[in-house]
């Protein structure tokens, strides 16, 4: 009896683990237990996590909104403190943090779950066992200093605290009220960059960004994975053009295109035209395909040919049934609603349809087979 | 045991002296000189220095040393020369260039090490230096007679004298806060850290992890923790992203210290050769005299 007791207990804690596993970290993709947990069962009480895992990390990104937009970093406040409590605009800097990292930028420890805050690791006092990581005063300072030192180069305390006893020009509350509502003004993204380029033939490279955003729908973390601050706020500009290797320029490009070949599909001695599709390949997707993402017909990742422009490819076989004619401008009048499609549109990309297969005098666009209407867009 | 047995000796000797002048001799109950298991130190991680002076400013302020304000250590151009700990400032902090990342300077922090077999030690002739149980170098002021053997024997070149003070002049150096630690609180250096650079903890864990570090982060530091066996070892090691010799550390064998000095010192007086030799000198020299004369007055 006792054993059957046992068992079944043993098999409602696995499956209330499995459970709150599933609650806890919702998105592990291959990822087992073990690669963060040195014990069979982690619980709340008893993580067992192993200490920071900072490479192959799984890691979340929370939107900056989502975060505190102030916080008064005011844990080790003492009476004898030289310097008043800092008023941290984290909205402002999670937003900064975008491009170069998001969340984990900071909070260097962020598995899936709630953002993990610097406290909950990083002890509050000083003089502890563990040495093995810095107290929370200096796991904070470090982190704040790697930005504020290749940004302004100093390292003076009141760049960001005030000396106590000091007077203020402004109180803290109304600093306090004053950071919440500071946020990054928008990134105003390019249109066209063009690069002048060291090579001796296709010294020029066009880079049409606005055409990858928009058109290719990539995100600004596609790309902009480890972006400096100081690469805009830099009080010292000339620090930034650092001579970079061959494989480091081409590094924002390779993860997409393959730089290794084909040099001339980005290089060129002149300006290039952007990406269209009509020209480049026959087929014009701004009429009806405009706002189709790529993948949708592109459906193998990275090869983007072989396609043709036939309708069949994606869509099947029109019939009258499958087919909303008004899509296209024209409701057809109900004598040429019962006609199949390949009455009409004898060419297979269905372009302008011939009518002398039953009008002699007749032609489109001069004639429309029933109701021309202003289409959407 | 020849070194112990020395120390002994001048120990009881400094005892006696002190015992027949009539001054008290306080007695502390932590054993001198003898390495202790849970002896403490500090780990300096260069990388993570970033140059603000509060260490300095700490320590003056700990040590009732004459100090500008808090502020006034904002002024980077301190680092325009290359400073050395003295009577005024038992620590400090200097800059090198970086040539890798220009907007991070390394900055190195300089006091006494706290050897684990300190040459101070061995080399005071009147035993005011000791090897305290919690890792930290001190001296008894009321023992010193200012012989500054100590700043000599010194690998680190570290002891100070006050040479400005004519009257009573004293040794000075980074005493790892003795009477801080004492009541329990951290060396005042440490304790103000923003970036906690500088690590408390028993030394045996600062090892450990400071080859934690070096596994970790392999480009971020050299694979060296200075200090780890330098000279026999010391209490403070260093973290370092390049050699330690370009950041002005001397270059160090890993015997201790003392070995040297004891050597050239017992080698001179084993078995009371320099009294002897002097004595037979002079000696020999009146001897010659002596027959000079005699042989002058013969001829005369």
């Amino acid at each position: 009896m006792k054993t059957r007791m046992l068992i079944l207990f043993i098999f409602c804690a696995l499956i209330v683990n499995a459970q709150t596993q599933k609650k806890v970290h919702p998105n592990l993709n291959g990822i087992t237990c073990k690669t963060c947990h040195s014990c069979d069962i982690p619980t709340k009480e008893n993580p067992c996590v192993i200490p920071c895992p900072r490479e192959k990390m799984i890691s979340i990104d929370q939107s900056p909104e989502e975060g505190p937009s102030v916080l008064t970093i005011d844990k080790f406040k003492k009476q004898t403190d030289i310097y008043a409590p800092v008023i941290f605009s984290h909205r402002l800097h999670a937003e900064m943090s975008g491009m170069s990292g998001g969340c984990k930028m900071c909070h260097h420890y962020n598995p899936p779950g709630q953002v993990i805050g610097c406290s909950d690791c990083h002890e509050l006092i000083r003089k502890r066992t563990d040495v093995s990581k810095p107290d929370l005063k200096g796991a904070y300072h470090r982190q704040c200093m790697e930005c504020h030192r290749s940004w302004s180069g100093k390292v003076e305390c009141e760049s960001c605290h005030v000396l106590n006893g000091k007077k203020q020009d402004i109180d803290s509350k109304t600093l306090v009220a004053k950071s919440e509502k500071r946020i990054h003004p928008k990134i105003i993204a390019p249109t066209i960059l063009k690069f002048n380029t060291p090579k001796a033939t296709g010294k020029i490279v066009t880079f049409y960004h606005a055409q990858h955003v928009d058109l290719f729908g990539l995100e600004c973390q596609s790309c902009h994975t480890n972006e400096s601050c100081v690469k805009c706020h830099a009080k010292d500009k000339t620090a930034l053009l650092k001579a970079k290797t061959t494989e480091q320029k081409h590094s924002v490009c390779s993860s997409c295109h393959n730089t290794k070949q084909n040099c001339n599909s980005c290089h060129s001695n002149s300006v290039q035209e952007g990406f269209n599709h009509a020209t480049k390949t026959g087929f014009d997707i701004l009429k009806f395909h405009g706002k189709v993402a790529c993948s949708i017909c592109h459906t193998e990742k990275g090869k983007f040919t072989g396609l043709n422009s036939e309708c069949i490819n994606c869509h099947g076989k029109w019939t009258q049934e499958n087919f909303q004619h008004k899509v296209t401008g024209v409701i057809l009048d109900e004598t040429h609603l019962t006609l199949e499609c390949k009455d009409c549109h004898q060419e297979k990309n269905y372009s302008k349809p011939i009518c002398s297969g039953c009008h002699e005098d007749k032609s489109f666009p001069k004639n429309v087979p029933g109701k021309l209407i202003k289409k959407n867009g | 045991m020849v070194n112990q047995s020395r120390r002994d000796f001048l120990k009881t000797a400094a005892l006696a002296g002190t015992a027949i002048t009539g001054l008290s001799s306080k007695t502390k109950a932590a054993p001198k000189n003898i390495l202790s298991e849970d002896r403490m130190g500090v780990l300096v991680d260069t990388t993570v220095c970033i140059g603000c002076r509060k260490c300095e400013w700490a320590c003056k302020t700990a040590h009732d040393l004459e100090t500008p304000s808090i502020e006034a250590y904002d002024d980077r151009n301190v680092f325009k020369t290359m400073r050395r700990p003295n009577s005024k400032s038992l620590t400090v902090v200097n800059e090198y260039k970086n040539s890798v990342e220009e907007k991070f300077p390394i900055n190195v922090k300089v006091q006494c090490m706290h050897c684990d077999h300190p040459a101070c030690v061995s080399a005071c002739i009147v035993g005011a230096f000791s090897k305290q149980e919690n890792g930290s170098v001190i001296w008894d002021t009321d023992k010193c007679i200012g012989c500054r053997y100590c700043m000599v024997a010194c690998p680190f070149q570290v002891p100070a004298f006050e040479f400005e003070n004519a009257l009573k002049p004293d040794i000075k150096k980074c005493d790892f806060c003795f009477e801080r630690t004492k009541e329990g609180k951290l060396p005042a250096c440490t304790e103000i850290c923003p970036v906690e650079a500088v690590t408390y903890g028993r030394r045996e864990d600062l090892v450990k992890a400071a080859h934690q570090k070096i596994k970790n982060y392999p480009d971020r530091y050299i694979n060296r923790v200075f200090g780890e066996y330098e000279v026999g070892g010391t209490s403070w090691i260093y973290l370092a992203s390049r050699e330690f010799e370009k950041l002005d550390f001397p270059k160090l064998g890993k015997d201790p210290a003392p070995g040297v000095s004891e050597a050239i010192q017992h080698g001179v007086f084993a078995y009371f050769v320099p009294p002897v030799a002097l004595y037979a000198l002079l000696g020999g020299v009146m001897w010659i005299n002596k027959n000079k004369k005699k042989s002058e007055n013969e001829e005369i």
